[in-house]
């Protein structure tokens, strides 16, 4: 689901990274972390256990920069692997235009390749969505196993819908952006074919459904040699590390040698038989806010209603009436009518337009009523100080 | 496992005249309701607008982490026998937390602190909340839209930056 907001003159896109527990999807993130340009990168917010696994998500936002007026931004995410935590795997999916499948060259991990692409396909279904329907590429990491598999039985096994596949070594950074970039160009795809439909004086306004067959990404954007599409890949060597470093794997720069690294926040939950956290990041960094829309005060919104229906909210209410400077108890006082009379009738008046509850208590009148007893005693009074005289 | 409506799979497209009245309606409550901030985010985790002062918090961080924990507390309704939680609340020492829902895709957060009360927040975000679903029911229903797009030639633009983004 491209978001597409005008106001804010922003194109948000989603992405998000799945695979088997320990397959490499926050080493991905926290390689486009360190590497991405400051200014183009936010914080990368994690939620894991102590061992350091993820246990929600990884997230991370990517500045593109402003694309003809609108500033345009991928959010990526990742999942986390173990089987047992289906329904936040789940939760993350929600919205996905773009998938990148993060799977293990390990033989013994094989299964769990299979298994983490069976619940990616049931996942989706849960939302109403297909793999084969949704832009995803597919990685396949940690190619520096001695006991990697070859990429093509990988692909083979791995591959249904014969998206492009890229080979990685996640650890050193190695097939990191190739992988990102192709799946983003898919994802950008997708909005150009939305194009013509928001094009126009008046379109209409239905959402325009995406998710793209994934087309073969723009070919042009991997490191020749890397890319891999679909089951007609011919069979790696017998050295696949060495393949791809003479095809230019090995050009990446180690991790940490490009900019620094902006902040990278991990919240940790203690977990039992847990190793030793990640080491966080350094300095601060983060994607700047973007500006709010300016907006004119707003006359025409009408004050909300009085919040008479109170009890709707239970008790933990409270009534906003004391805000308003509420009439206060009149005293009688008898010796001092004057003062009485110069009191102003009106409570005074509410600091913010305020519920019913500030209503005159008609304290002045009593007020008046005093004094006029007042009056007549002390009239009463000099009649009988006047009698008393004759 | 519940089938989830497949709302999702849409675009969202926002017009800056939906997003002003949306403004109108937070500024409104904010001024009500003396919260700090306002914004609201679809359910895939994107900030649609925010309003009120700490405009420079990471706004959109939070709005993912929003979104995320609001989805997890939809399962636990659902597991508890109960279709939704229509809203939650994050209490801390100084400033704290209120996420209602507005409609299926869409969520109002706010931050509050001392100067205002749960009770407050609760009520008018209620408000705020109704106002603003009868807001995006509108845009869903009409007919016609402003006439803003894309221009043309967008996913060219973007892709060109994206190669000089992503360079190795």
């Amino acid at each position: 689901m491209v978001q597409i907001n005008f106001a804010l003159r922003e194109v948000n896109c989603k992405i998000v990274y799945y695979g088997p527990g320990m397959s490499g999807k926050t080493t991905n993130l926290e390689v486009i972390h360190r590497r991405a340009p400051e200014g183009h990168r936010g914080e990368l917010t994690s939620i894991a256990t102590e061992g350091d696994r993820t246990l929600f998500f990884d997230f991370m936002p990517l500045d593109l920069g402003t694309i003809a007026g609108m500033k345009t931004k991928f959010q990526l995410y990742t999942v986390p692997g173990q089987v047992y935590y289906n329904s936040t795997r789940k939760l993350v999916l929600q919205g996905v235009d773009g998938v990148v499948f993060v799977a293990d060259s390990s033989p013994a991990k094989m299964e769990e390749n299979l298994q983490s692409f069976a619940n990616l396909e049931e996942n989706l279904r849960e939302y109403g969505r297909e793999l084969s329907d949704l832009a995803h590429v597919i990685q396949l990491n940690k190619r520096d196993l001695p006991d990697a598999l070859p990429v093509a039985e990988l692909n083979q096994r791995l591959n249904k819908y014969r998206a492009t596949t890229y080979e990685a070594i996640a650890m050193t950074g190695e097939g990191v952006f190739p992988t990102l970039k192709a799946l983003a160009s898919a994802v950008l795809e997708s909005i150009n074919r939305m194009e013509p439909k928001t094009k126009g004086a008046a379109p209409v306004p239905t959402p325009v459904a995406v998710g793209a067959a994934v087309a073969a990404p723009a070919a042009a954007a991997a490191p020749a040699g890397i890319v891999r599409t679909g089951p007609a890949f011919a069979p790696a060597g017998p050295a696949p590390v060495a393949a791809a470093a003479s095809a230019g794997m090995g050009a990446h720069a180690p991790p940490g040698t490009g900019a620094g690294p902006g902040r990278f926040t991990r919240f940790a939950m203690p977990v039992e038989g847990g190793g030793s956290p990640r080491e966080p990041g350094g300095a601060l960094g983060g994607s700047a806010p973007a500006p709010p829309v300016a907006v004119a005060p707003s006359p025409v919104v009408r004050p909300y209603a009085a919040p008479n229906a109170r009890t709707d909210i239970g008790p933990v209410a409270v009534p906003p009436a004391p805000r308003a400077a509420a009439p206060r108890p009149v005293v009688a006082r008898p010796n001092a009518p004057a003062r009485v009379v110069a009191r102003p009738v009106a409570a005074a008046p509410a600091a913010r337009p305020a519920p019913p509850a500030a209503k005159p208590s008609g304290g002045g009148r009593s007020n008046l009523v005093y004094a006029a007893v007042f009056g007549a005693l002390v009239t009463a009074a000099a009649f009988g100080v006047l009698l008393l005289l004759r | 496992m519940t089938r989830q409506q497949p709302s999702g799979d849409t675009n969202m497209v926002l017009y800056a005249e939906d997003v002003e009245r949306m403004n109108r309606l937070l500024d409104e409550f904010l001024r009500l309701s003396a919260a700090r901030l306002a914004f609201l985010v679809d359910r895939t985790g994107r900030v649609i607008t925010r309003r009120g002062q700490d405009l420079r918090l990471d706004v959109e961080t939070l709005g993912a982490l929003a979104a995320g924990t609001f989805a997890a507390t939809r399962e636990m309704a659902r597991l508890a026998g109960e279709e939704q939680f229509s809203g939650m609340t994050h209490q801390g020492q100084r400033t704290h937390m209120h996420i209602a829902r507005v409609e299926d895709r869409t969520l109002f957060a706010v931050l509050f602190d001392e100067k205002t009360t749960l009770g407050m927040v609760k009520l008018y975000a209620g408000e705020a909340a109704r106002r603003l679903a009868a807001v995006f029911d509108e845009m869903r229903t009409r007919r016609t839209t402003p006439a803003e797009a894309l221009e043309a030639g967008f996913g060219q633009s973007a892709k060109s930056a994206l190669d000089q983004l992503l360079r190795d």
